[in-house]
């Protein structure tokens, strides 16, 4: 009978998240993101990238950082993240602001002066 | 393990302001000779890009553990001995201390009275 209702409505069954798990989880990743920002801004400065160079650059440290994280978590991300599209986007601007002030705070620190 | 990677993160940091350190008297030594500034020497620039994927790193084993996000996985981990415990049913006083060697009887709850 169960495997009758199965075949018929082939909806995934609901997955129970736990909410404490997945805070700390989110912060986590946060704290990781915030890192990445900063250090990459910094070394963006010290390359003294300028214009969309460095922009381009934040975008590949934001896929380094995403690959690292599915390295990380190894196969079974599932256990971890509920989806591996928004670990790429989530807090993408965010970071952003962080980025662009290491970036040419260093910049002027080691081209400038 | 975790000290392994604060290690790694450390060395990255330093190694990462030492080649800022250098971008800088690149720039200086430039500057004197008068010449144009076209880009960074190319060990300057693969120090501190693979500085930063160590720090990278270093951080995320620093930053904490990932825990399972499924409601359920902590649950499958506790024991059958977790489960069967009942602290509301532990008997601390019984007649099983009249086998001990070392008893010595009451003398039954007339000496309890006359004890004030």
């Amino acid at each position: 009978m169960s495997v009758i209702n199965k075949s018929k409505d082939n909806k995934p069954e609901p997955v129970a998240y736990s909410e404490a798990a997945l805070r700390n989880n989110a912060s986590v990743v946060e704290y990781c993101r915030t890192s990445m920002a900063a250090l990459s801004g910094s070394t963006a400065g010290v390359l003294g990238l300028t214009g969309l160079y460095g922009f381009a650059f934040y975008v590949f440290a934001v896929v380094i950082l995403w690959i690292m994280f599915m390295v990380r978590a190894g196969p079974n991300w599932h256990k971890y993240y509920v989806s591996r599209q928004s670990l790429l986007t989530n807090g993408f601007f965010g970071a952003l602001f962080t980025y662009v002030l290491f970036w040419t705070f260093i910049y002027g620190m080691v081209h400038v002066y | 393990m975790a000290s392994f990677h604060k290690i790694i993160v450390i060395v990255g940091f330093i190694s990462l302001f030492h080649s800022a350190f250098s971008a800088a008297q690149h720039r200086s030594y430039l500057r004197i000779t008068s010449q144009e500034f076209t880009s960074l020497p190319l060990d300057i620039m693969v120090q501190a890009v693979i500085s930063l994927f160590a720090v990278m790193w270093g951080v995320l084993n620093v930053a904490g553990n990932l825990r399972e996000i499924q409601a359920a996985a902590e649950l499958n981990a506790t024991k059958w001995d977790t489960q069967l415990n009942f602290p509301s049913f532990y008997i601390f006083n019984h007649r099983g201390r009249a086998l001990a060697q070392n008893y010595v009887r009451s003398a039954g709850k007339s000496e309890l009275e006359n004890s004030e």
